[in-house]
C-alpha cells in the first residue's frame, strides 16, 4: 500500500517535472510527436511518395500514426528511465527506498503521456474522416499493457546497467534508431524484399505494430502466430530486468 | 528492553573503481556473484546491539565511519560484510536536506517525505500543520527548498522527523546547522522523545550534545569499534586520544621558559600530564599547580572552570582568598585548592591554572586540560545551587 503511495508520488513529480517552466505545459506531450509526424509525414508522403501496399489500404498519415505513437512511448520511457538512477544518486544516497520505483516513475509518465496523446490524435483523425475503428480502442489501449511490461523490463535492464557503464547512454540513440527502422513502423512487412520479411519477427516491436494496425485500421491480419512469443517476451524481459536489478541494487550506491 | 538493533562483524568495503574500464570489470564479478576483491575497507567487524530505550552516541574523528555504519543501519547501504538488522521503524535525518528536492515548495518535499516513510494522505494531512508549526519557517514553507537557509533546511528535515515518531531516531551531526533556539528546541523534543522511551544514535562532534542525551556511546576509529560504553568514559578516552594525537603532532615546544612566572605542572586529583580527567558528581576535585618564579617572587596562582565551550564557570585566585603560596623542595611555589563535595553538574569542562605576577596585575602563563564530570542529573545549567524547598502554603513569617 505504502508502496503504491509512494510510486504515485514519484510519477507525479516525474509528470510535472517534465513539462515545469514550458509554456504549453503538457501540451508539449501532444506536440511533440505531431511535429515529429508532420516531418515524416511530408519526407515519407512529400517527397518519397509513400503509399501503403494493398487494395484498400489506409492513407500514409493514419498508417504511421498507428505505429508511431507507441513507438514514441517505447523509446521516450527507455531514453528517460537509463539515466533514472544516475539523476537519482543524491537520493539513494540517503534515503532507503525501494529503487525500482525510480525506474518505474519515468517509465509510467511517459506511458501515461503518450497513451493520452495517442487516443487524442486517433479521435482526430476520426474526426477528420480516416477510417479509423475508434470503438475499437479499449482493445487497442490492452495492448499497451504486455508492450509496457516489456518496456519496463528493458528499462530495469538499462538503468542497472547504466550505472556500471556509462558509455550506455551514449549507445542508447543508436540503438533505438535501428531498432525504430527494423520494426514496421514506416512501412508495411510487404514492401520488404521476401527473404528480409522473416527477421521482422526477431524485433519485439513488429508485433504490436502489426496488431495495433490491425487492430485499428483492419490493416492486416492479427498477428496471431506471434501473439504467444511477444507475452512471453514481454514476461521474461520483465523477468530478467527484475532479477538483474536485484543482483546489481545493493552496489549501486557504491557505483554512482 | 525488546532488541531494536542487532549487528554482527558488520562490515563496508567500496569498490575502487577510477576508470571505467575497473566498472565493467566490476559489473563482470558482480553479475557473476563473486565479491570485489580491489576495495576500501571503511568499516570493519562491528558488533553492536541496541535495545530499545537506549541511547547512543557515536563518536569519532572524520572518515573513521560514522556515517557509513549509520547509512548501513537505515538499510541506505548495503553490507559487504556481516548482517544488522532493525526491529522497528527507523527515523533518520542523515545529511543536509536529504531526500528534498531544490526545485519543489518545502510543501510539496515534506509530502514526499512522508510518502517516503510510508505515510499516506490522510495521515499527512493530519500531521502537517503540526511539522509546519516545528520547523518554524514562516511563509518559506511554500518557496522552493533551494532558496532556503541551511538552518531552514534542518529545521523541515528534523520537524519530519519528529512527526514520524519512529522508534530509532538516526541524527548524523545536522544539528550543528541549526541556530539556538532551534538546537535547544530539538534536544528538548529528543530528550521528551527518549523519556518516552525513544530509541537515539547520535553522530556528534560535540561532547556536550553527546553527553548531555546519551548513556552509552561509541567510538569508531578508522572503521573499528576502539570502545564502547558509558558515555562520559567514551568521550573522555576519545578526548584523551585526541589531545595525545595533538601532542605528538606538536611535540610541545618545551621553551616556554624564560617566563617571569610559568606554570610548571598542573594535577588534577594527584595525576599529572595533560590528560583529562573524570571525576564523578558530587566526589571531590582537587586541583595542584606549581609555578617557577625566574626572579623568586611569589606569584598569585589562579584557578578557572569554564565549560567546554568556554563559558566561565569560576575562577579564584590564591590573592583574592589571602592565602600564602608555599616553596617545594625544588624552589617551585604550589598552590593546591579542593573542591569537596563538586557542584559542577555533569558534562565537559576545562580547568585552567594561571600564574600571574606578585601583584595579580598581569597574567604570564596558563594550562588548560578537560574535565569530564560523570554522573545523572536532570537539573540544568552548570552547577548545583545549594538550595532547599520550602514546605508548600509557603508560609512565611
Amino acid at each position: 500500500m505504502s508502496r503504491m503511495t509512494l510510486a504515485s508520488h514519484f510519477i507525479r513529480r516525474e509528470l510535472r517535472e517534465r513539462y515545469r517552466g514550458s509554456f504549453t505545459g503538457f501540451g508539449w506531450a501532444l506536440l511533440q510527436p505531431l511535429l515529429q509526424l508532420a516531418i515524416y509525414a511530408f519526407v515519407f508522403v512529400q517527397i518519397f511518395k509513400a503509399r501503403v501496399p494493398g487494395a484498400g489500404a489506409p492513407g500514409y498519415v493514419a498508417f504511421l500514426v498507428v505505429a508511431m505513437w507507441p513507438w514514441v512511448a517505447f523509446s521516450d520511457a527507455v531514453v528517460r528511465s537509463t539515466t533514472a538512477l544516475q539523476d537519482n544518486a543524491a537520493l539513494i544516497g540517503k534515503v532507503a527506498l525501494p529503487r525500482e520505483i525510480l525506474v518505474l516513475a519515468p517509465c509510467s509518465a511517459s506511458f501515461l503521456l503518450h497513451a493520452c496523446g495517442y487516443v487524442a490524435i486517433l479521435v482526430v483523425l476520426a474526426i477528420a474522416g480516416q477510417d479509423v475503428h475508434i470503438a475499437r480502442l479499449p482493445l487497442a489501449l490492452l495492448m499497451y499493457l504486455p508492450m509496457f511490461a516489456y518496456t519496463f523490463g528493458v528499462a530495469l535492464i538499462f538503468a542497472s546497467l547504466q550505472v556500471f557503464v556509462r558509455d550506455l547512454v551514449q549507445m542508447l540513440g543508436q540503438l533505438l534508431t535501428l531498432m525504430m527502422f527494423a520494426a514496421p513502423i514506416f512501412y508495411d512487412r510487404a514492401n520488404l524484399p521476401e527473404r528480409f520479411r522473416g527477421y521482422l519477427d526477431l524485433n519485439p516491436f513488429s508485433f504490436y505494430v502489426e496488431s495495433l494496425r490491425s487492430i485499428l485500421l483492419d490493416y492486416g491480419d492479427f498477428p496471431w502466430r506471434m501473439f504467444g512469443v511477444a507475452m512471453l517476451t514481454a514476461l521474461l524481459t520483465l523477468g530478467f530486468g527484475h532479477w538483474l536489478f536485484r543482483r546489481l541494487d545493493p552496489h549501486f550506491e557504491d557505483f554512482l | 528492553m525488546s532488541l531494536l538493533i542487532e549487528a554482527s562483524g558488520l562490515g563496508k568495503a567500496y569498490p575502487k573503481a577510477h576508470r571505467s574500464a575497473d566498472r565493467l570489470r566490476a559489473l563482470g564479478r558482480l553479475l557473476r556473484g563473486r565479491e570485489d576483491t580491489d576495495s576500501q575497507c571503511v568499516l570493519r567487524d562491528v558488533d553492536l546491539t541496541i535495545r530499545r530505550g537506549e541511547s547512543v552516541a557515536i563518536v569519532g574523528e572524520n572518515g573513521a565511519g560514522k556515517s557509513t555504519l549509520l547509512k548501513l543501519i537505515t538499510g541506505v547501504l548495503t553490507p559487504t560484510a556481516g548482517q544488522v538488522r532493525v526491529f522497528g521503524k527507523v527515523g533518520a535525518l542523515l545529511e543536509l536536506g536529504a531526500g528534498f528536492h531544490p526545485e519543489y515548495s518545502g510543501r510539496d518535499n515534506v509530502a514526499m517525505a512522508a510518502a517516503l516513510h510510508g505515510l499516506d494522505a490522510d495521515a499527512l494531512a493530519r500531521r502537517l500543520p503540526e511539522i509546519i508549526a516545528f520547523a518554524d519557517i514562516g511563509d518559506y514553507i511554500d518557496e522552493p527548498v533551494k532558496h532556503y537557509s541551511s538552518g531552514m533546511v534542518v529545521r523541515l528535515g528534523f520537524a519530519i522527523i519528529a512527526s514520524l515518531k519512529p522508534d530509532l531516531l538516526i541524527t548524523d551531526e545536522v544539528l550543528a546547522v541549526g541556530d539556538e533556539s532551534f538546537q535547544k528546541k530539538c534536544v528538548r523534543w529528543m530528550e521528551t522523545y527518549l523519556a518516552d522511551g525513544g530509541t537515539l544514535l547520535l553522530v556528534s562532534h560535540s561532547m556536550y550534545h553527546a553527553q548531555k542525551l546519551c548513556r552509552h556511546a561509541l567510538w569508531l576509529s578508522h572503521g573499528e569499534v576502539m570502545q564502547f560504553g558509558d558515555v562520559f568514559e567514551v568521550t573522555q578516552a576519545y578526548l584523551a586520544w585526541h589531545e595525545r594525537k595533538q601532542a605528538k603532532a606538536a611535540e610541545r615546544p618545551e621553551t616556554k621558559s624564560g617566563l617571569e612566572f610559568e606554570v610548571d605542572e598542573f594535577q588534577i586529583n594527584g595525576v599529572g600530564g595533560n590528560l583529562a580527567e573524570v571525576v564523578s558528581f558530587g566526589e571531590t576535585l582537587r586541583l595542584r599547580a606549581a609555578v617557577r618564579s625566574r626572579e623568586g617572587r611569589p606569584p598569585v596562582i589562579m584557578f578557572g572552570i569554564v565549560r567546554a565551550d568556554g563559558t566561565p564557570v569560576y575562577g579564584v585566585s590564591s590573592e583574592m582568598d589571602a592565602i600564602e603560596i608555599r616553596c617545594d623542595a625544588e624552589g617551585r611555589f604550589v598552590a593546591e585548592v579542593e573542591f569537596e563535595n563538586l557542584s559542577l553538574l555533569p558534562g565537559s569542562y576545562n580547568l585552567r591554572a594561571h600564574a600571574m605576577d606578585s601583584e595579580g596585575v598581569r597574567l604570564f602563563d596558563s594550562e588548560e586540560r578537560g574535565l569530564s564530570v560523570r554522573g545523572a542529573s536532570r537539573e540544568f545549567g552548570m552547577v548545583r545551587l545549594a538550595h532547599r524547598w520550602l514546605p508548600s502554603g509557603g508560609d512565611r513569617d
